[in-house]
This record gives C-alpha cells, structure tokens and sequence, in this order.
C-alpha cells in the first residue's frame, strides 16, 4: 500500500484526524451498550467452542470417571489422577524428553527458518520466489507422513540412507530411531512457522534503520546481529514459541521414530494411555493439564518478554525491503536453500513414492531397491477399492471448506475487536482465544466428545460437529494469522472512513476487510489446511458417514499396511498441492504477506 | 457350438479350487448359510448398518466385502478405533443416547463383559456349534478368533526358532525379536496369560533377558517384521497371513506347546436401528460360511466346535488350542499386567 494510497479517499489530515479523536470518547458511550453486546456475545462462543471443553478437561482430570456416562459432583473431585500422574516417574521421563526433542527442534527450526527468512527477503539469491514457496511444504505434510517418510529414510536397521552409505563403502549409519532423529525431523519440518513471521517482519522493517548503522561504519554481519534481528525480536520469539508448543503437541514423528527406541513423549504417553486396554482417560486428562501447564508457562512468559516491546517497525510500509547484494556468496545461500529443500522435499517424497509402489518394503539391497518386478500400483488398488477412501477425501473436503468459513469469520471477529478497538472484555477474548494453543489434541478430542455429545439438534454424528472442532483448536492459529495483517492497517484510515460518516460495519466492510483481504484468504487456507491434517479432535468426532482423510490415515498406518499408508499419503499431498496452487492463484496479488504463500 | 468344458480357464479356475482345498482341507461337512427370506427381506428394506469395530480397517473391509458378495443390498459403514477408544466412544454414546452402532465388535472381552447391559439378546441359529469357553455372554459371539503364531522373516533368519522357548535363546537376542506389549488389548493379554500360566512362571523373565524390541500393537510390528526391523515376533496369525499370501518374505508357524486364541466378543446393541441387517450380518459372520471365510481367507482360527474348514499349518492332532480362564482373566488381569510392564522394563 503506498503512502499516497494510505491518505487517499478522503481528505484526511492530521487537523481533522485530531479532532476525530477528540470526538471519539463522545461517541463511547452511545455505542457503550453494543460494544458490551458485541464482547458478551464473542466470550459467549468461545465459552462454548474453548472454555466448556476444557472445563470438562479438567473435570476428567480431576475424577476418576467418564464424566458423560456416571455425571459429575462436587463429591466425585479427587486428586486421585493427578496423584498418580506425579508418582509416576514415567511421566517425568516423558515430560523431560519432550522438552528436550522440542527444544532442539525449535532451537533448529529457528536457525533453518530465521535463515530463510532472511535469504529469501533481504538478500539477492536467485531463484527466491521458488525456494519461498517450496520452503513452505513441510507445513502442508501431516507429521505421521513425516514420520512414516524418515523412517523409511532413517530407520537403523532397514534405512534407504544407510543402504546408499554401505553401497558407497562408508561405515558411517544414521540412525533416526532416536532423540537426535527426532530434534532433526522436528526442526526441519517445523522451521516454516519461524519462517512465516520473521519474514513478514523482515520485510515489513524500515531498512532506514540498518542504513544508520551501516553509516556508522558497522559491518553488515554486525548489523545484522545488532540491529536487524534485535528488531525483529518479538517475531523471532513469537515464531520460537509458536513452533514449540505445535511440536509439542504433535504425536505422528514421536510415535514413528520414538516409540521404536523406547523414547516416550508426552504425547505418545498420552496416546498410549488413551489406547491401552482399559483406556486411562482421566490419568490422560492428568497428564493432558501438566502439558497445558508448561504451554501456559510458556506463552505467558513471552507475553512478559516482549510487553512494552513495539511493532512500530511493521506499521508503516512507504518503504521497500532492501536487497543485499550478495556477490558470488549468493550461490551459496542458493546452495544451502536447495539442500534444505532436497532434505525436506525431495527425499522423503522419494521414500513415500517407494513405500507407495513397492509391494513390499523389504529391501535387501540397492539392486533390489531398483528391481522393477518389485513394484506395482497393488497399494493404490487396495486404496481406492476402498470406498471409505473416497468418501473420506470428500468429507475432508466439505469439512475444511465449513471450517474455513466459520472460523475465518469468527477469527476476524475476535482479531479486529482485540487489535482494534477498545471493546470491553477484549484481553478477556484475547485469552480465552490463546488457550487451544496449549490443549494437546488427542485428548482435546475426547473432551469435545464429552462436552458436545448431548447438544441438541442432531449435530453429533454429521460434519458440523468436526467443524465446530476444528473452528475452535485452531482459534489461535487463525486469529494470530489475521491480527498481523490488521495490525498493518494503519488506524488513520478508518478515521478517514469515520469523518466521512460512515458507521463501525460499513468501515469494516468498506475499508478493513479490502485491506486485510491477503491476511483474511492466508487466514482461511491455513484453517483449511490445518483442518485437512487434524487428527486429534476428528477421533472421536468422526462418524460412519463422516470419516476424514487424517482418520483413514491413520487406520492404514495401525493397520500395519506402510505401502497403503504411503500411497494415501501421497494422495494427499498432491491434494493439498493442488488446493494451495488454486488458493495462491485466487489470492495472487492481493497476498504479499500472505501467510502461506510467504509468511 | 457347444463350449468345450475343458477351457483353458476352466483348468485354471479347477486347479485354483483344488488349490485351495488342499490348503484349507474341510475339517467337517460345512452347513451352507440359509437364513430366513423375512430376516432377508427385512434387511433389504433397512438397506444399511454401522459397525463399530477394533479390528483393523483392511482386515474388516475384507469382511465386509465378503458379506456383500453375499448380500449387496446391505450398505455396511464402518467406525475403527483401538480397543479402549472405541470403548470409550460406545459408553459415551450410549450414555448420550446417542449410540448409532448396529453392530459392535472387539477384541477384549473383558472390557465388552463390562459394558453387556448395552446390548440385546442375541443368538445365531447354530449357537450349540460354539465351544462354551469361547462365550462369555449370551449377548456377545466371537465373530473373530485369532490365534497367536510365531513369524519370521524368512530373507533374514536362516536358523528360524522352533517353538515357544526358543524365543528365550540368546541366538535371538540383539532386539531381533520383537514384542507386542502387554497392556495393548485382549488378544495380547491372552498370550501372555498363556506365557505364564503354560510356558512357566519365569517365562516373562527368560524372555525379556533377550531384550526384545516392544510395539504398541500387532500391525506395526508385523510392517517391521516384513521391513527387517525385527526378523522374529510372535503375532496374532491374521496379521501376517494375509501379507504371506501376497508374497512378503515371511516364515509362519504354530508352536508345539500351544496356541493362545482370543475369541472375539461382537453383539448388537439395544438402541440398534438396523437390527434386521445388524442379525444378518452377525448370523453370517458367525456361520460355517463366515467362518471358512474368516479361517480361509483371514488366516483366524474358529471358535466352532467343528471348525468347517482347516488353517494352513495348523494341526489339531499337534497343536492345542489354549483359550484363557475367562473369571481367572479378570481377576489377574491387573497385577498380572503390572509385573509384565516391570519384567520387560515396558513404562506405563
């Protein structure tokens, strides 16, 4: 948006901008009254969609019951799961492991990601359109997908990578059965969302302020440290913590590549003590708060770290992101961007389409591994002889688009009252919309189940009900997205919008949403596709006639079938390809700071 | 023209048929599935039903397939979930009023023994033919009975094990052998009720000093039995039959001291709406035809008195059929787990 355009429309200067704002605390308390309406009736949905799931969270947690089946007293509350959950030495094991694997991973993440990031914005590497959105397809991949792909790639015994290191004569062997293994798929598969923000705030950066420093006679590298990324701090912690606490949740890498070793998560704990025979749902539920408890821990301290901190640096944009002229150096950073790729792309695709036409996944050597008789299109036969399949893919379809809807509109409700307006309760809705972030979803799911069964209406059982879950887990997600993009919007117009008497919704839809539209349609593709990947909340939510791709998926994996399970995985992605091409093309030009599409 | 009989394809098909019965051998005279054309009809007009089911999505589908070979006009859907979810999710919609299953099917008794009040009475027309000790309730049938094999991957292993013991060898140490957990369900509680109560109290204990390698459950382990992950794993038969058959590089035997099987408890619940089609299929499932289907073409035992039709590499002159003490199940079921955990240095 240029300077010019900001103060278009309407003549707007700062003299009558002035007496706008004068007027305003005037015009509060008409509108008094509705501004309650308004953030009563918001607290109200999210009540339904994030506090009473969680509340019967806790409920299960603190009773020994199905809270659905035998109710709930004051009299059934006991400590007797939590009591347990901290005898139990394990869950300490797990909780230490699961800091440690997504501490390293986010501590990878955020040097593969923050590299990007500036590679892709502030230097002249060629080809950076390319390696941006190619950047971002580990994003699209569902972590059982990712965990099934490396194991292929890095399993100890039966690994493709150690079948081309012995037939190269090296003794060395990778071995991704293991913590490191698992910090490594974790840090490259999770650097996009430390991407998507510190791109967007790299290029949204004033470079006024390198060139002072550069003036001043510092070295570039000096800059950098010293001015470029201290400004971009708050997204550097903002993309950190986020990546942490979605790794934290995440049970597909763990449960492929460390329930082989013996190397618990919390996740896989958790899953595990939902799958045992009888299933521990209250000890889950325990163990469930403990989780929520580190993330709660967490966000709240980067709310105290970055508090008083400013985005002053990304409200303005009569600027251009400068270009580092790299010289012959830029090779090398194309060099190191196509190893990420060919590292997070290339190979386990590879592996996937291996797994998906080989008949069996039984390779003796690296003649056998290129023997055609070995391959066949039996596991995609098997697939869509399936007519679960099928509907599954479709389901997926209707759910995501609902999902999409719902929560787009919800999210720019909740963002535009929170980030720009002075609306009663906002920090209250603020909050409350931050919660599902630390609610690991296999067991937000059961809770969904226990909280939404009895509603009325028959929307148990149909595709509704997985909507209505989806809306509210990725809450956050969706508002965090969207509130960037609002944050950007400089107030003036729609004071501009307001002199020229127009009311609260018609500047919203006049002036707001226009603007916002690339923050709304990366809002929404996000959802979408965070939506196509759930699993967690589909499990129990899923019905007969309502089955989901990340459901059938999943089926196939515990099933034992990894060439059935690869093909659906590949299905899927190209999917999910498709969609994010068509979605880039409807959102083309108007995206620049689109979330998926850039960051 | 009249056809000659003897086509190509004819030889073929006849070879095929003779193939499989030479496989499969008839064990009795199977009595051909007949139901009553108003249980038929009635099911016709229903049109569909929802299963419930811990048995893995491919394995049920087959099931499934078969059954409308049979009968197209019944729409079966299907709900998979593990063991304890899908026990979960049936007490939680019961308890809503909102249970949809016509049909529901699991591997633990136990936890189904649990939770009979949901379901109506229930027989199939050959309900004498079951063995007693495979009935734990006149509500629930064992649809499903595995059998507990051991596997290996016959690229890999040159010297395979012989029987239960072996699996105790030091030769098979290094984690090539690998284990499904105890507490993962009922059919790995049946085995490893049979380890001690007919191997020998330190079984757990000489076979744990081999360190295995431990999985969640059956199907991710037979995937890395046929990867080379692991080369040796005692399975449930149904999981690696059906990869044998495709061609996997697998060994599969039944072991001399016995076979630990856990019959299947599958009912009808009360809220039930497809009932017609829900009895239909069960009858099926439960008859001689559905059951030389599911010894056949599954690879699972039968809960029959006179199993209709004979499981390749099992010999009921050698190999002794073990189903566990159904009130002794219960009792230890517990303690029992919790030394298993401890003994195998499994965290729970």
């Amino acid at each position: 948006m240029s300077g010019s355009r900001r103060h278009g429309g309407c003549v707007a200067n700062e003299v009558v901008l002035s007496r706008v704002r004068a007027l305003r605390p005037a015009l509060i308390p008409t509108g008094r009254g509705m501004a309650w309406l308004w953030s009563g009736l918001l607290i109200a949905v999210l009540a339904f969609l994030v506090l009473y799931p969680t509340f019967m969270l806790l409920v299960g947690a603190l009773t020994t019951t199905n809270p659905v089946v035998e109710g709930y007293h004051l009299s059934d509350l006991s400590l007797v799961s939590f009591a347990a959950v901290i005898a139990n030495e394990n869950v300490y094991v797990s909780l230490a492991n699961s800091l440690l694997a997504c501490g390293g991973g986010t501590a990878l993440a955020v040097a593969i990601g923050l590299a990007f990031a500036w590679i892709v914005v502030r230097t002249n590497t060629p080809w950076k359109g390319l390696i941006s959105s190619a950047g971002m397809l580990p994003l699209f991949v569902p972590p059982l997908v990712a965990g099934v792909a490396w194991s292929i790639l890095g399993s100890p015994k039966t690994g493709l990578l150690n079948m081309f290191l012995a037939a190269f004569g090296s003794d060395w062997r990778v071995n991704f059965y293991s913590m490191p293994g698992m910090i490594f798929v974790f840090g490259i598969y999770y650097a996009p969302y430390v991407y998507m923000f510190t791109a967007a705030a790299l290029r949204n950066m004033d470079p006024a302020l390198e060139e002072a420093s550069e003036i001043s006679g510092a070295h570039p590298v000096r800059t950098l440290w010293t001015v470029t990324f201290p400004l971009i701090l708050p997204a550097i912690i903002s993309g950190m913590l986020l990546s942490f606490v979605v790794m934290l949740g995440i049970y597909g890498i763990p449960a492929v590549l460390g329930v082989p070793a013996n190397v618990s998560l919390l996740t896989t704990y958790i899953y595990a003590l939902t799958a045992w025979s009888p299933p521990l749902y209250n000890t889950a539920a325990a163990v469930a708060v403990v989780l929520m408890a580190v993330t709660g821990a967490l966000v709240f301290a980067q709310q105290k770290v970055l508090s008083g901190r400013s985005f002053t640096t990304v409200a303005g944009k009569a600027f251009r992101p400068r270009a580092l002229d790299l010289g012959k150096w830029r090779f090398l950073t194309l060099g190191l961007a196509i190893v990420y790729l060919l590292v997070v792309v290339v190979l386990p695709t590879l592996a996937l389409l291996v797994a998906a036409f080989r008949k069996f996944l039984f390779i003796r050597n690296l003649a056998s591994l290129v023997d055609p008789r070995q391959y066949s299109l039996i596991h995609f036969q098997k697939l869509f002889e399936n007519t679960a399949t099928i509907d599954s893919i479709v389901n997926t379809m209707k759910v995501a688009v609902i999902t999409a809807i719902i929560g787009g509109v919800l999210a720019f409700a909740i963002g535009y009252t929170v980030t720009r307006t002075r609306a009663p309760g906002r920090r209250t809705i603020d909050v409350i919309a931050t919660i599902p972030v630390a609610i690991p979803g296999l067991v937000i799911g059961v809770a969904y189940l226990w909280a939404w069964i009895g509603l009325p209406g028959g929307i148990y059982g149909t595709l509704w009900i997985l909507a209505l879950a989806f809306v509210a887990r990725f809450i956050p997600d969706t508002v965090k997205a969207l509130s960037t993009s609002l944050m950007q919007i400089h107030r003036e117009l729609e004071e501009a919008a307001w002199i020229c008497g127009r009311g609260m919704m018609s500047t919203i839809t006049t002036v707001v949403l226009p603007l916002a539209r690339p923050g709304v349609v990366a809002a929404m593709t996000l959802l979408f596709i965070l939506s196509i990947r759930e699993l967690g909340s589909s499990l129990f939510l899923y019905s007969s006639g309502t089955m989901v791709m990340a459901v059938q998926l999943l089926g196939f994996y515990e099933g034992g079938n990894l060439g059935v399970t690869a093909a659906f995985s590949l299905v899927q992605m190209a999917i999910l390809a498709v969609l994010i091409t068509i979605t880039n093309r409807l959102s083309r030009g108007a995206s620049r700071n689109g979330v998926v599409r850039s960051g | 023209m009249s056809k000659s009989i003897l086509t190509r394809r004819g030889i073929l098909a006849g070879s095929a048929a003779l193939g499989t019965f030479a496989i499969i051998g008839r064990a009795s005279a199977a009595k051909p599935f007949d139901p009553p054309a108003s249980l038929v009809e009635g099911a016709r007009k229903e049109g569909r039903m929802v299963l419930y089911t811990a048995s893995f999505t491919e394995t049920m589908l087959e099931v499934i397939n078969a059954f409308n070979k049979r009968f197209p006009f019944v729409r079966v859907e299907m709900v998979r979930a593990s063991g304890g979810q899908l026990i979960t999710r049936v007490q939680t919609e019961a308890a809503a009023g909102k249970l949809v299953a016509d049909v529901v099917d699991h591997s633990d008794r136990a936890l189904m023994k649990r939770i009979e009040d949901l379901f109506a009475d229930y027989a199939p027309p050959n309900a004498a033919d079951y063995m007693e000790t495979a009935l734990i309730s006149p509500r629930l049938w064992p649809t499903i009975t595995p059998g507990w094999a051991i596997a290996y991957n016959s690229e890999l292993v040159k010297n395979p094990p012989k029987n239960w013991m072996d699996l105790c060898k030091p030769e098979y140490g290094n984690a090539q052998i690998g284990e499904v957990i105890g507490p993962s369900g009922g059919t790995t509680w049946a085995r490893i009720m049979f380890e001690r109560q007919v191997l020998g109290e330190d079984y757990w204990a000489k076979q744990a000093a081999v360190k295995p390698r431990l999985y969640p459950s059956g199907a991710p382990l037979s995937d890395a039995l046929v990867r080379g992950e692991v080369t040796i794993a005692p399975l449930i038969h149904n999981i690696v039959y059906p990869k044998k058959r495709d061609g996997a590089p697998l060994g599969i035997f039944f072991a001399p001291e016995g076979i630990p099987i856990c019959p299947y408890a599958t009912g009808i619940p009360k809220t039930a709406v497809n009932r017609n089609a829900a009895k239909l299929f069960l009858d099926w499932m439960l008859s001689d035809d559905g059951q030389t289907f599911s010894i056949a073409d599954q690879g699972n035992l039968t809960s029959l008195k006179n199993p209709p039709a004979k499981l390749e590499g099992y010999d009921p002159t050698i190999h002794k059929l073990w189903v566990p003490d159904f009130a002794q199940s219960e009792k230890l079921h517990d303690p029992w787990l919790e030394e298993w955990n401890k003994t195998y240095g499994y965290r729970q």
